[in-house]
């Protein structure tokens, strides 16, 4: 036999070996597409599934209950004072938030002052942002329970008897239904069933949900934050920095040849006609 | 490729640590559907019609390659989308902090606007970057222990 039969045998066996190489190859290669093809589906099927059931489950940005009284084309603002005094001071604030502690503590008399004089109205965005940083209900739940006492016509006087209480802002207080309800016996005649009943089933609660959703649209970025008539003015106006002896000059000069609005009770209710600002 | 069995021990401890990773990031997220859009707007980036859908579909697309993770299907392709996603995210933060807005990374819940004293730019990209590690590894070495990927090839 010849050497080039052996070489026919050999070259005939290597070339088997490299058809089932190069088989096994494109057998793996078919197999990883097919597995990076699953991979890919599974990614694809849990975003579409995620945007979906995300969306089922976001509270609406229009709320369909809300309090009573409440004013702004989403009904997202609780007004306080006169409906037609000639300013207005915008409030953003959060229950749980320190700077509104100490903000309510140097002008809760001031601005209750200039209310019931009929210079300035206000309007509040209690808004509920500081449970998502630190945890907890206490924004939410608060929230819930000033939307309750505007049903109830005594709004004013339970946010400042919540503010007056404050709790440091780590501590969940007003997370628990019972605070705010034992909170509520220093305002006469708020701790009613109705009032107790709305701060447990946290009635307001996708009411509370649409003012934070305002809030996270409208470029604001902390609390307080204050606009008086369109103008922001904390913590400084211009160059002038807020203060409760400011904030009166402030609303006179807004309020110069204007006529002073209606004064009644300080807990008389704006009717939900009033006019936006 | 080089792949002994310490190096499979080693991208099986990366597979699981850089799941969790996801599942943790993911479940953080996925509660409150209006925070994890909040936590998107923060960057401000992305126009508003992407807020909600980068928002809803982020803690899905985190918790689905944690899941594949976990059980090591598809190891090199969701390493390189895992990596992907960590520069988009380091991206994202260098440029919040470029910008010098004050912002949460929203990374494990949370987000938004805070105070400018309570950012953590550089505590997030630090962190962010060691995750990044493990998925590179992934993505050079994805034969890892115990893994579907690994069962197949043998099957």
């Amino acid at each position: 036999m010849s050497d080039k039969n052996r070489e026919g045998k050999r070259t005939a066996r290597e070339r088997m070996l490299q058809q089932r190489a190069a088989d096994e190859a494109r057998g793996r290669r078919k197999k990883q597409l097919i597995v990076g093809a699953v991979a890919i589906a599974v990614i694809a099927a849990a975003v579409v599934t995620g945007v979906i059931v995300q969306n089922e489950r976001s509270t609406p940005e229009t709320p369909t209950a809300t309090p009573t009284g409440t004013i702004g084309e989403k009904n997202l603002v609780i007004p306080s004072g006169a409906a037609d005094a000639p300013s207005v001071l915008t409030v953003y604030e959060d229950p749980r938030c320190p700077a509104c502690g100490s903000f309510e503590q140097s002008f809760v008399q001031t601005v209750n002052e200039l209310q019931d004089a009929g210079k300035l109205s206000v309007n509040y965005h209690i808004v509920s942002f500081i449970d998502r940083s630190l945890g907890g209900k206490g924004s939410k739940y608060g929230a819930n329970a000033l939307a309750c006492a505007q049903d109830a016509g005594k709004f004013r006087a339970y946010h400042d008897v919540l503010y007056k209480n404050q709790p440091p802002e780590t501590a969940d207080t007003y997370g628990d239904k019972a605070a705010l309800i034992d909170l509520a016996k220093q305002v006469p005649g708020l701790d009613t069933p109705a009032f107790r009943a709305c701060v447990n089933d946290n009635t307001y609660g996708d009411w509370v949900s649409a003012v934070q959703q305002d809030f996270d649209k409208s470029g604001f970025k902390s609390t307080p934050t204050l606009t008086l008539n369109g103008t922001p003015i904390y913590p400084k106006k211009g160059d002038e920095q807020i203060s409760p002896e400011n904030l009166v000059k402030w609303v006179d000069e807004a309020n110069q040849g204007k006529k002073l609005g209606t004064t009644g009770s300080p807990a008389a209710q704006a009717p939900s006609a009033a006019a936006t600002p | 490729m080089l792949s002994g069995p310490a190096t499979e021990w080693i991208g099986l401890a990366a597979r699981l640590g850089l799941a969790v990773v996801w599942g943790w990031a993911g479940l953080a997220k996925v509660a409150d559907p209006a925070e994890a859009a909040q936590a998107v707007r923060a960057y401000e980036i992305l126009p508003e019609s992407l807020v909600k859908p980068v928002g809803y579909g982020l803690p899905f697309l985190e918790l689905a390659l944690a899941l594949l993770l976990l059980i090591g299907l598809g190891t090199r392709l969701v390493a390189a989308v895992s990596a992907l996603l960590l520069l988009t995210f380091i991206a994202g933060i260098a440029s919040a902090w470029a910008r010098g807005i004050s912002i949460d990374c929203g990374c494990f819940g949370g987000g938004g606007a805070i105070d400018a004293s309570k950012t953590e730019y550089f505590q997030e990209i630090l962190r962010d970057s060691g995750f990044l590690l493990l998925a590179l590894w992934l993505v050079f070495r994805p034969r890892t222990k115990f893994s579907v990927d690994s069962w197949l090839a043998a099957a």
